[in-house]
């Protein structure tokens, strides 16, 4: 059985439609229930689905064998497992963003950096600057606007949030952000009769 | 903070799980004695200089760091083959020599996701020898040593670090570069190493190959393919090697529990040529883990060149668990109890049955009641006229 680690939220249809497409009895994520573990009908694949953040943990772990997950979310966990394709999905950059009228805010040595990236964020500073790192869960764009922090480092898929309130990107520290196939070190070479053959073909539907 | 508890990372082994635990390791040992290794042991406390000043150093950040009264710093034995290496470079009357160990490490870093701070370990280390036949005999015993810890369908995934450092070094990548590249190619994201190899004006048949490079797994077939990739002596040197590290373990049997993968770039740089990762599909992470370090001694102030592998024991115990292997709590065969005044017969009744072989319990207090909840096979009293079966 091929177990995957499948994210809730705007991944979620997405990731299940690719899998169908490729093959997989994906039936089963279609049904309105509260269960978090679910099985194919045909019993060859189990579903976990999870907070996307915590994709790459279940993956790490070798509980999931496959995982689909944002690259902003590998780079910011930081796993030990294989990136195995990128699915062209979900595209956006992870920027920095503020005010366009307080641009010099980030030669300030003391910035506030309002993020849930907090490892990138102090990655991406460490050589900058000096930085106080406001985490947060959600909403980033309120802590400019009420003066929590003086920028936000966050995904940006239209940017059309930050314009609403008044924000432009500063820099695009990332681009090309999208979903990523992921699996587990050891379960690719001890799985490899069933997991090959479904990477080959979700590499070639992604194509 | 409560005085119950342990810091993050470090665990109390437990009766049942530390009988496991020394089971395993006297299995190993007998299948280390039985191939000739000679057991070591290093300090577990080190000057913290020893290991900060050579270019094959952990980062700092990983090490367990302590002061001494004199103001020095000391560290918490980060890796056993850093210490088995500078005790062959500086204290073993021969170059040459077969070590086995059972050395626990500790990482600093590592706590979470499974991983724990104090790792338990057993190793073997095989100094002064070289070539595909050492390399090939070192892969094999890895093997024997996870079924003899009760494993079954174990794999050793083997990689060689020439390949990829090979087709690294024509891009003339600064060390950290080169370090990036590595990392991106060992989570095996092609699209990043190729987005760095580009930015540092990477040739366009090194990016088709490292493109390819994450692929390149599986079984012999792969070398065919990577040495189709490039031209480079270094990388084809490194495939020939394994070509010839593949023929000698098919001719000893091993061919089924081997795989390759030409992406492997460990992140200890000690290692300069095979390395490998034992495999069981239970864990999700290696329980096995080794290769070949030649110039490691080097930093101590002799070339030997070695290889050799660690076995990490809790993972072993988690995989055996998993696969239904453990093997069984043994309870008393007998237990003995006394009435008062009868001490010296019921020590002698234990000690009769000792030499038997049988493994005893004898009561801390007088009477058959003492006996009640005691698990044995054959329960005993001994009174002043004489020893009776319960």
């Amino acid at each position: 059985m091929i177990t995957f680690a499948l994210p809730k939220g705007r991944l979620a249809e997405k990731s299940a439609a690719l899998l169908a497409k490729c093959g997989v009895d994906t039936a089963v994520l279609n049904e309105d229930t509260r269960k978090l573990v679910l099985e194919s009908a045909d019993g060859r694949c189990g579903f976990f689905l999870v907070k996307p953040a915590d994709v790459p943990a279940y993956v790490e772990a070798g509980v999931a064998d496959l995982g689909i997950v944002g690259k902003d979310t590998l780079i910011e966990e930081g796993r030990d497992l294989y990136e195995m394709l990128d699915l062209k999905m979900g595209e956006c950059r992870l920027s920095i963003a503020g005010y366009p009228e307080r641009r010099d805010v980030l030669t300030n040595p003391h910035l506030r950096v309002a993020t849930k990236y907090v490892n990138t964020a102090r990655r991406i500073f460490a050589d900058r600057e000096e930085i106080e790192i406001i985490p947060l869960h959600g909403s980033i764009e309120l802590a400019p606007v009420t003066g929590l922090a003086d920028v936000i480092f966050d995904v940006v898929q239209t940017g059309s949030t930050l314009k609403a309130n008044g924000l432009v990107v500063l820099e695009d520290v990332y681009t090309g952000i999208t979903a990523r196939l992921v699996a587990n070190k050891v379960c690719l070479k001890t799985k490899a009769e069933e997991l090959l053959p479904l990477i080959e073909k979700l590499r070639e539907a992604v194509k | 903070m409560s005085i119950k508890n342990l810091p993050q990372g470090v665990q109390d082994i437990l009766p049942q799980e530390c009988r496991v635990l020394w089971d395993v390791r006297e299995r190993l040992t007998r299948a280390f004695e039985a191939r000739g290794y000679a057991p070591v042991l290093s300090a577990a406390v080190e000057y913290y200089d020893t290991y900060a000043g050579i270019r094959n150093a952990l980062p700092q950040e990983r090490m367990f760091k302590f002061t001494d009264s004199d103001g020095r710093l000391l560290v918490l034995r980060p890796d056993a083959t850093l210490s088995i290496s500078r005790i062959a470079a500086t204290k073993l009357p021969e170059p040459r020599a077969r070590l086995y160990y059972f050395l626990d490490k500790w990482d600093a870093q590592s706590a979470g996701g499974g991983r724990t701070r104090e790792i338990i370990q057993a190793g073997v280390e095989r100094l002064g020898e070289e070539g595909a036949y050492s390399d090939a005999q070192t892969i094999a015993f890895a093997i024997d040593c996870m079924r003899e810890t009760g494993l079954n369908d174990c794999i050793l995934d083997v990689g060689h670090v020439g390949y990829m450092k090979g087709l690294l070094e024509e891009c003339g990548l600064s060390d950290a570069q080169a370090e990036e590249v590595r990392a991106s190619l060992n989570a095996k994201d092609g699209l990043n190493a190729e987005r760095l190899l580009r930015g540092a004006g990477a040739g366009e048949e090194t990016l088709s190959a490292v493109r390819a490079l994450p692929t390149l797994f599986g079984g012999a077939e792969v070398f065919a393919r990577a040495g189709r990739l490039t031209a480079n002596a270094r990388a084809l040197a490194a495939l020939a090697h394994l070509e010839k590290v593949h023929r000698i373990l098919a001719d000893m049997g091993y061919e089924k529990s081997v795989c390759f993968d030409l992406g492997t770039g460990k992140s200890l740089s000690y290692y300069s040529g095979i390395v490998f990762s034992g495999l069981v599909k239970e864990v999700g992470a290696p329980v096995l883990s080794g290769g070949r370090y030649d110039t490691l001694a080097d930093d101590f102030g002799k070339h030997i060149p070695a290889v050799g592998f660690a076995i990490g024991l809790k993972r072993v115990l988690v995989a055996l668990e998993r696969q239904g292997n453990l093997p069984p709590q043994p309870a008393s065969d007998v237990a003995v109890c006394c009435e008062e005044g009868a001490e010296g017969e019921a020590d002698c009744l234990i000690k009769r049955f000792i030499a038997e072989g049988k493994r005893t319990t004898l009561a801390a207090e007088y009477g058959k009641d003492a006996l009640k909840g005691v698990a044995a096979a054959e329960k005993y009293f001994v009174g002043k006229g004489g020893a009776e079966k319960l």
